[in-house]
């Protein structure tokens, strides 16, 4: 059985008890800080990563379940930082304390990527589990309209 | 203010500078602001520019950045009147240091206190540039110019850039009182620079206190008393130390400091998860002391009685008394408010090392001198020899001004000589807060046959922030009603009244403080007045502004006034009567901070269903800094104001939080987000802090807009509270 992991496009044994979350693995064992503890329990996003693609709670995945998978984080999500969301983010001056904005994008880039082409509502419906204590909804909502619509010029 | 030139000052081999270039000291007089200590130096650097060989300026921010953007807006204000090219900007976070000066970031101050000072700094540093380029050509500074990183000669057009200057620069005398630029000259100020941390974040890369790594780096886990006031009766560590990864079990003492730790058991391990697991093996008993028997829903109506009778005197203001006998009609509300957690996104986390000889430590917060002092006393060490890096703090909103999780992390590094990172999970950061204050309020009022305003009379109870440092305040002092007494609307016969409120928990600062409850109060009463005095609460609200004679509160009765008009005429209210059936505008505007907020919200609701459409906010805060900042803060504090508004509230029973999560701490999430619209108010008045302000408005608003709507009246936060 292949006790390894993908992450960002690299290889790494899974050396560490199988049931530990998949947010502590990347946080303590592997150094990559860039994902978020917020609650623990599935319930803020902070820690959203993608599962082969899939945005996915980091806090409540054990790491055991992933061997053989294909994680994407925060650090992972482009080689530049030039995502049509993270562009999307900087142009509208999205993060105010930033701790929850990883969760955000990550959660926002596995949602474009099922849904290219969202209304306002879907959006909505997406976004709905990442809490912003700081109060940046407006703009999040704004700047996911914004990289959609530049995904879409992308894509024709 | 002091300007020195200390670019050759020991101060670069201690601070880890590179030699070379000008470096910039500021000293700020003391003032006297809400965190001050009494034993700060009369005059203390308190930031730093330095501009190196290449060009590259480094410029140091002395205050805490939890989100509010202080980071950019103070630094960018010294560039601006450096004329210098902000793209050649790094700004960086101080550590903790008295060259700061005083560096607890509270009270929406840090704007008041230091938008002069770093001006000052700023253009200081300009004219020794400007000196140093004359001084090369052997020309007049007064034929020479700054801008953009460059120095020109007017006559010749030559030009020299600041990197080739910083050293010629450094050997220039410091002018005394650098002439300051006009507002029509600003190129940052005013304007909305973007946040200049906002690249690392989108990438992952911004360093919080939850983040650090140091070799050797153990994690801890902690449990405390789930009862204020409690203490370990034992402790079985058997199955916690059984655990594959675990360290050690460690008690934490009680730090018997102003907030300090209330003591608790910790567990230590390689990782946060094994941590976290073996946390949940110990065998502890509590001894739950004195206030075992807490239960908000009792204390709430216990507080409702002791403001619904009399109570004793605060302040009283001509006869109140002839005032209700002579009146046409009394009119009579009372307020409630919970207690609140401020469950930022970041859970309170820290990294300790202490060592033999050193201890260092990198911590969110909002009070890094006070981690210098309560550590220099618990190691019995002398506080500058603590070293307190700051960290970004993930959200902070007055909980990180107490930082009892630094002091447990020392605890723990050392008992066991290894640097430790201490995160407690949201659980035990929701549990074991600094909570905002439980409150209720009773206002009565008369009004004369023509609908005017005689006599008011305000009585308050909640426990106060006092009661955190000394036991025997069992009730609000007269200056926690100061916001009361002085309220700009024109109350001529005015009596205020204190009820009981013995505290059972720890009270603490939370955004915008007692104003919440106080705008709530005011602002929602007097639209209920409004109404029973048979006017339009806007017509009504200015002639109470109007009605005020009192010679220092014309200022904030005029820009009141004028903030409310603002937000009126942005949000549509004069032409309500064409908004669909079901719709509603409120009203409402505070004064608090130094600053003026006014907010227009629109709702659709039936009474029991709400759904905020739109908010305008606006804001008169004197000279802005940063609009796009500005802006954020509104909307930020419309999402709070929302969730304290609506749903969150915590809640005691048998001595303990009940809440826990975010499941049964529902703050506000996405689909809630209203349109939220922010009117910046053009004004010469010196800046004032935007953190809190917004807060206040919004909850009385939004009663005053559901009433309008449907009829019903709110007039408990939460108007929704989920039972938990």
């Amino acid at each position: 059985m292949d006790k390894s992991i993908t992450i960002n496009g690299k290889k790494y044994a899974i050396d560490v008890d199988k049931d530990m979350p998949l947010l502590w693995f990347l946080r303590d064992r592997l150094e990559k800080t860039g994902t978020k503890f917020g609650c623990g329990a599935g319930l803020c996003g902070a820690c959203t990563v993608h599962v082969d693609g899939v945005a996915t709670r980091s806090c409540v995945t054990p790491v055991g379940v992933l061997a053989g998978k294909s994680i994407t984080t925060i650090e992972g999500l482009s080689e530049d930082g030039s995502h049509p969301l993270q562009k999307a983010w900087l142009e509208n001056n999205v993060p105010q304390c930033g701790y929850c904005q990883a969760g955000q994008i990550m959660n926002a880039a596995g949602f474009l990527a099922q849904n290219p082409t969202p209304s306002a509502d879907e959006i909505d419906n997406a976004m709905q589990g990442n809490i912003c204590r700081c109060g940046t909804y407006q703009r999040i909502k704004k700047a996911i309209a914004q990289a959609a619509d530049e995904l879409a010029r992308e894509v024709s | 203010m002091l300007v020195e030139n200390i670019s050759r000052r020991d101060f670069i081999k201690t601070s880890g500078l590179a030699a070379g270039g000008l470096v910039i000291g500021v000293s700020t007089p003391m003032g006297a602001m809400a965190f001050e200590r009494e034993n700060d130096a009369e005059f203390n650097p308190n930031a730093f520019i330095h501009l190196q060989d290449n060009g590259d300026l480094i410029l140091y921010c002395g205050r805490c950045e939890m989100g509010q953007g202080i980071s950019t807006a103070l630094p960018s204000a010294v560039a601006d009147e450096m004329e210098a090219d902000w793209s050649r900007v790094t700004v960086k976070q101080g550590d903790a240091d008295a060259k700061y000066g005083p560096q607890a970031t509270g009270g929406s101050a840090s704007i008041v206190r230091m938008f002069q000072p770093m001006r000052e700094a700023g253009a200081a540093a300009k004219i020794m540039l400007v000196a140093a380029a004359a001084k090369a050509w052997k020309v007049p500074a007064e034929q020479c110019v700054a801008k953009k990183h460059f120095v020109y000669h007017n006559d010749s057009g030559k030009k020299l850039s600041y990197g080739q200057l910083a050293s010629l620069a450094a050997l220039q005398a410091v002018p005394e009182k650098p002439p300051l630029k006009e507002k029509s000259e600003y190129n940052y100020i005013g304007k909305a620079l973007p946040r200049h941390d906002q690249g690392q974040v989108v990438v992952g890369e911004r360093i919080y206190g939850v983040d650090t790594k140091l070799p050797g780096l153990k994690y801890a886990a902690i449990t405390h008393c789930p009862v204020l006031g409690g203490k370990l009766k034992s402790v079985d560590k058997t199955g916690a130390l059984a655990v594959k990864g675990v360290l050690d079990v460690v008690e934490i003492p009680r730090f018997e400091v102003p907030y300090g730790s209330i003591g608790g058991v910790a567990v230590v391990a390689d990782n946060n998860w094994t941590a976290q697991q073996a946390l949940k093996k110990l065998n502890i008993e509590w001894d739950l002391g004195e206030n075992a028997n807490y239960d908000t829903v009792k204390y709430k109506q216990q507080l409702v009685k002791n403001v619904e009778n009399p109570a004793q005197l605060a302040t009283e203001r001509g006869d109140l008394a002839k005032a209700f006998a002579n009146a046409e009609k009394v009119f009579k509300a009372t307020y409630t408010g919970g207690h609140l957690s401020h469950s930022p996104m970041e859970p309170n986390a820290s990294v300790v090392f202490v060592e033999k000889d050193k201890c260092e430590v990198w911590a969110a917060t909002q009070a890094p001198v006070a981690i210098q002092e309560v550590l220099g006393q618990y190691l019995s060490r002398d506080p500058k020899d603590i070293i307190v890096h700051v960290t970004m703090a993930g959200g902070a909103f007055g909980r990180k001004f107490k930082c009892d999780y630094v002091q447990e992390a020392a605890a723990i590094s050392q008992k066991l000589g290894v640097p430790i990172q201490l995160t407690w999970s949201r659980e035990e950061d929701m549990r074991t807060g600094f909570y905002h204050s439980i409150n209720a309020q009773h206002i009565e009022a008369s009004l004369d046959a023509e609908g005017n305003v005689t006599g008011w009379l305000h009585r308050v109870a909640f426990p106060p922030i006092a009661s955190l440092f000394d036991p025997s305040v069992v009730k609000p002092r007269k200056g926690d009603l100061q916001a009361v007494d002085d309220y700009p609307f024109g109350l001529p016969n005015f009596r205020s009244e204190i009820g009981d409120a013995k505290a059972h928990t720890r009270i603490g600062w939370y955004r915008a403080v007692y104003a919440i409850f106080y705008g709530f109060s005011f602002s929602t009463f007097a639209d209920e007045l409004a109404h029973q005095a048979g006017k339009d609460p806007f017509t009504f609200l200015t002639q109470l502004y109007d009605a005020n004679t009192i010679k220092e509160q014309q200022e904030q009765a005029a820009r009141s006034k004028h903030a409310l008009k603002v937000a009126a005429e942005q949000s549509g209210w004069f032409e309500r009567d064409n908004l669909p059936k079901g719709q509603g505008i409120g009203l409402a505007v505070h004064y608090s901070f130094r600053s003026y907020v006014a907010m227009a919200v629109r709702v659709e609701s039936d009474g029991d269903n709400i759904k905020v459409l739109q908010v305008d906010a606006v804001i008169d805060c004197g000279q802005v800094l940063n609009r796009d900042g500005a802006t954020a803060q509104m909307e930020g504090a419309v999402v709070m104001g929302m969730s304290l508004a609506l749903s969150t509230e915590i809640t005691f029973r048998d001595g303990a939080v009940v809440n826990g999560n975010f499941h049964n701490y529902p703050v506000m999430r996405i689909s809630d987000m209203p349109q939220v619209n922010v009117h910046i108010i053009e004004s010469e008045h010196s800046p004032t802090g935007l953190g809190e302000p917004g807060v206040a408005p919004f909850a009385p608003a939004l009663s005053n807009a559901v009433f309008a709507a449907s009829g019903k009246r709110y007039r408990d936060l939460p108007f929704k509270p989920m039972s938990v």
